[in-house]
């Protein structure tokens, strides 16, 4: 999926790194793609400058990152019209993953709704169709969240 | 010295160079001194100027990217000096006004006074650290800086003000585009 994402015109993923992301992140460290933010409304930041300098750009987290960033995503990212793909990893998805991400992870799709950002959940058989439905609302103007529940306990 | 003042000692050493502005009274302050389509003035998300120079440097290290930053923005996201320190590009200049209160907000302190924002900056590798409280220091700091490699941050204490600056009359949407058209 990163090389697909690269492919396609995004070069660079700001972020901050979440394990069900971890693949996709090493894979991205490895061609130095990959820039990691101490938290996500830093990270949607330094994309939101990234994007100012006409350079596509995405921004991974977990899923609890994503609620810490909800002000910068509307005051920031919506308010100024920034096209970013948001990759948003997935945790509370299960209900016996951790206690700690079982209320955000609930709420998850409805934070999404209620801000108003459109958003695919992707698993191993739509990834790519769905990839290609947020790069054309990047190139639209429009920013958009892909979003990957963790399926697996470990 | 009050940051008005400040915001002109600096405008007069830093040409065309693209500023981004924290939000508040500094982006106001730079509106009502300067406007000029290089600037880009944050309305909301405090603390993330300097994340957003950050990422402008690193894509165009050839020009100079100056953010305008404030005490109580810096404290609000600390952790993009660290950032900043690791990646290092050496086209940032990062300036900081710094009046150890949160005007904008009514006055409340930052804790600036007791917190030295230019000793944080040494220990996370920005390569060179300036304090300066007056227009001539201004001055002196960014002539001298021309020929540094950055990150350079530049903390300036700057005085409390009552007066308050008139709003930007500008769409978010068009202080984006003509940053872009104009980078």
């Amino acid at each position: 999926m990163f090389d697909f994402l690269t492919h396609k015109g995004i070069e660079n993923f700001v972020g901050v790194p979440d394990s069900t992301l971890k693949e996709f992140i090493s894979h991205g460290i490895k061609y130095k793609k990959i820039i990691i933010a101490t938290r996500e409304e830093e990270a949607v930041g330094i994309a939101a400058g990234m994007l100012l300098a006409n350079s596509p750009t995405i921004v991974f987290m977990q899923n609890a990152g994503f609620a810490n960033s909800l002000s910068t995503i509307t005051s920031l990212i919506q308010l100024y019209k920034f096209p970013i793909i948001f990759l948003i990893g997935w945790r509370g998805f299960q209900k016996n993953d951790a206690p700690e991400h079982k209320k955000i992870g609930q709420i998850q799709p409805k934070l999404l709704k209620d801000i108003g950002l459109q958003t695919r959940i992707i698993n191993k058989d739509n990834w790519k169709k769905n990839s290609l439905w947020a790069i054309n609302k990047m190139r639209d103007g429009n920013s958009c969240a892909l979003v990957i529940p963790r399926e697996f306990i470990d | 010295m009050i940051r008005k003042k400040a915001i002109e000692a600096c405008l007069n050493n830093i040409g065309n160079s693209p500023i981004i502005a924290a939000n508040g009274f500094i982006s106001r302050d730079l509106f009502n001194v300067k406007d000029k389509k290089t600037n880009f003035y944050m309305i909301g998300s405090m603390g993330l100027a300097s994340s957003i120079g950050l990422g402008i440097a690193i894509k165009k290290p050839k020009k100079r990217i100056f953010v305008f930053d404030g005490d109580g923005n810096i404290l609000m996201n600390l952790g993009s000096l660290a950032t900043i320190g690791k990646i290092g590009p050496n086209n940032l200049i990062h300036l900081v006004f710094d009046n150890s209160i949160h005007e904008s907000t009514g006055g409340q302190p930052t804790g600036s006074d007791i917190i030295p924002i230019e000793k944080i900056a040494n220990a996370c590798n920005y390569q060179h650290v300036f304090k300066t409280s007056t227009e001539k220091g201004i001055s002196k700091i960014l002539n001298k800086i021309k020929k540094y490699s950055g990150p350079i941050l530049i903390l300036i204490k700057i005085e409390k003000d009552s007066s308050i600056g008139k709003r930007i009359s500008k769409t978010p949407k068009n202080i984006k585009e003509e940053f872009i058209k104009n980078l």
